[in-house]
């Protein structure tokens, strides 16, 4: 902590210019990512597993405390694909690091080029949605719903450090890899550039999709087209339908053949947690060298919850769909006191 | 002429009574610009408060011992002038000085040189060939194109001004820091030398290069416009390949050459 500490204040008392404002931004913006993307991955595993929290989760991410995540979230993924950018150009290239000031002005122009139409849009998006007098989930249940998720990551925590007290006791503490941690940290340092460039395209389409073009209001909108489904209409008006209509999708037909989207989102789960959860080792362990029973635990903590979230989200791609997950969803949606789609009202009445 | 307010940093750990590190200001008249923050100091040393401690030796850029951190950037005392650090100059004037950091303060602006001088032992800073010597027993040859590719980093003063302008060695005292990159670079695209899968193998560790996250701070803080990034962006390059064959270009050597 002592380290962390003493860093940020001094980085803000050294005049270090934009590089170092980069850096500060290129570590918090893939915090943030960090975070949303462990809720959101285990809240879409729901439409799978239970469909009812998966209605009520989205109820969430159509609430205002999420309203304004999601603009934090889009700012935080364009500024760290960019900046990302301008640091992989100056690692394969260091000699042109004389234009290393400029390249970081420009990442910041080009986020905010890219932010202004990105969120006029979504504002249009919540203006429409607001004028409708729709559902808002109270802020009470929106925090009560995220409560799992907080206690998740306390027990991850300290799971972590309890793991890695004890591999201290049993090795007789002191640090661990010495020079067969060599090829690993040059692995880590390639993936890390690879991976953020093979992610780019996919997240890009991802947020395009999910935040711009079909915003997140969309999702339980009875009779409203599903985004990259040839048409398929949203006919029980629930998120369980959209996310499932989107996962059978397929390259060859509606029937047949492998998920279209069910593969664009195991190649974006599989980039964007190990890359995410590599960049969190790189912050937690940055701090804590002084420490290695904390440096071993965070180390732990990121496999651990790297591997967790493939396994959650992995499950929810290539499991089968129980044929009454959109029963459990209209059922949610009524015990949320949401107005329920016609569709949803013969299934519940039926 | 310039009046100049000189707030330092001062420590002293034999003061009983007060063991923290505080700030001090000092008042200096009739300053000139072209004066040097050394310049400064040596007056408040000698003419308002004996007790300030500070290191300097050659006093002129060269020996690399009075690193500090002067208006919130590293630079050496004696390179530092007045108009340097305010353009134009004003009547009066501000400049705060204190230690570099990451290493122990040991009084007022000295800090222990110790973990920097380790660090810099680790890269094995010196000129490794075990091979027989040439035929007619004198030197080994090297093209002007070979001696080019580290020219630059044969200029570092080991002043500590990069390395304690780092964020990640302010995390973390253990990375080796750009300092010790920079003259390991040195031997490592020295064609002459034999050693570099060693002192390549040393800077792939946990604690090497990679603790590198291409801040830039160190760049601009090298009294000697040494650019310290691009010599760490080409010892991870050189690791990363498993080579250093094509990483720096020769053809640009020459074009620099031919400009200077």
């Amino acid at each position: 902590m002592n380290s962390l500490v003493l860093t940020l204040t001094e980085a803000l008392r050294y005049r270090g210019g934009i590089g170092q404002w980069s850096w500060i931004l290129h570590r918090v913006s893939g915090l943030g990512v960090v975070l949303f993307l462990t809720l959101h991955v285990i809240d879409t595993s729901w439409a799978v597993f239970y469909p009812g929290l998966y209605e009520e989760a989205i109820a969430a991410y159509q609430s205002p405390l999420f309203t304004l995540g999601e603009f934090a979230l889009v700012a935080c993924v364009v500024y760290h694909a960019y900046n990302g950018i301008r640091i992989v150009i100056f690692d394969f290239q260091p000699r042109w690091w004389k234009h290393q000031q400029r390249a970081a002005f420009a990442v910041l122009g080009l986020t905010a080029v890219t932010l202004v139409p990105v969120f006029a849009l979504m504002l249009i998006e919540v203006i429409d949605h607001y004028g409708h007098s729709p559902f808002v989930l109270g802020l009470d249940r929106v925090l009560l719903a995220q409560a799992p998720f907080a206690v998740g990551i306390v027990v991850a925590i300290i799971g972590a450090v309890l793991l890695s007290g004890l591999v201290g006791l049993v090795t007789g503490g002191g640090e661990a890899g010495g020079r067969a941690g060599s090829k690993f940290e040059r692995f880590w340092w390639s993936f890390m550039r690879v991976s953020g460039v093979l992610i780019l395209p996919l997240v890009f389409g991802h947020l395009v999709l999910m935040h711009v073009v079909q915003g997140v209001f969309a999702l339980t909108e009875a009779g409203s087209t599903i985004i990259g489904t040839r048409g398929l209409l949203n006919v029980s008006g629930t998120a369980t339908e959209f996310v499932l209509a989107r996962w059978n999708t397929s390259l060859a037909g509606p029937t047949a053949g492998v998920g279209l989207w069910k593969l664009y989102d195991i190649g974006l789960l599989l980039l964007v947690t190990v890359h995410g959860f590599n960049g969190l080792r790189y912050v937690l362990t940055d701090y804590t060298t002084d420490k290695p029973m904390l440096r071993r635990a965070a180390t732990y903590l990121t496999l651990i919850a790297g591997v967790v979230l493939l396994v959650v989200g992995g499950a929810a791609l290539l499991a089968g769909i129980e044929p009454t997950a959109l029963d459990m969803a209209c059922h949610a949606q009524e015990e949320l006191g949401k107005t329920l789609s016609e569709f949803c009202q013969a299934r519940i009445g039926g | 002429m310039v009046d100049v307010t000189l707030r330092i940093r001062r420590y002293n750990p034999e003061d009983t009574q007060n063991r923290k590190p505080y700030w001090q200001e000092f008042s200096l008249k009739d300053c000139h610009p072209s004066d040097r923050v050394l310049d400064m100091l040596h007056r408040v040393k000698w003419e308002q408060d004996g007790t300030l401690a500070l290191r300097r030796s050659c006093a002129h850029g060269v020996c690399g011992s009075d690193a500090m951190r002067i208006n919130g950037r590293n630079m050496l005392a004696c390179k530092a002038l007045i108009r340097d650090l305010f353009s134009p100059v004003p009547d009066s004037v501000k400049i705060q000085v204190e230690p570099i950091l990451g290493l122990p303060v040991l009084k007022d602006l000295i800090v222990d040189m110790e973990p920097f001088f380790a660090h810099y032992r680790e890269v094995m800073p010196y000129f490794i060939n075990d091979d027989p010597l040439p035929a007619n027993g004198r030197e080994r040859f090297q093209t002007q194109e070979d001696r080019e590719r580290f020219d630059d980093t044969t200029k570092c003063i080991l002043c500590a001004c990069c390395t304690t302008a780092c964020p990640s060695f302010w995390a973390n005292g253990q990375y080796v820091g750009p300092a010790a990159i920079v003259q390991a670079h040195r031997f490592i695209f020295d064609s002459r030398d034999k050693a570099t899968a060693e002192r390549l193998a040393i800077l792939a560790e946990p604690n090497g290069v990679w603790r590198c996250r291409t801040i830039f701070n160190c760049t601009p803080a090298c009294p000697r416009e040494i650019e310290v990034t691009r010599a760490i962006g080409e010892v991870k390059l050189a690791i990363q390949r498993g080579t250093t064959e094509g990483i720096i270009k020769v053809t640009e050597i020459k074009e620099v050459v031919s400009n200077s």
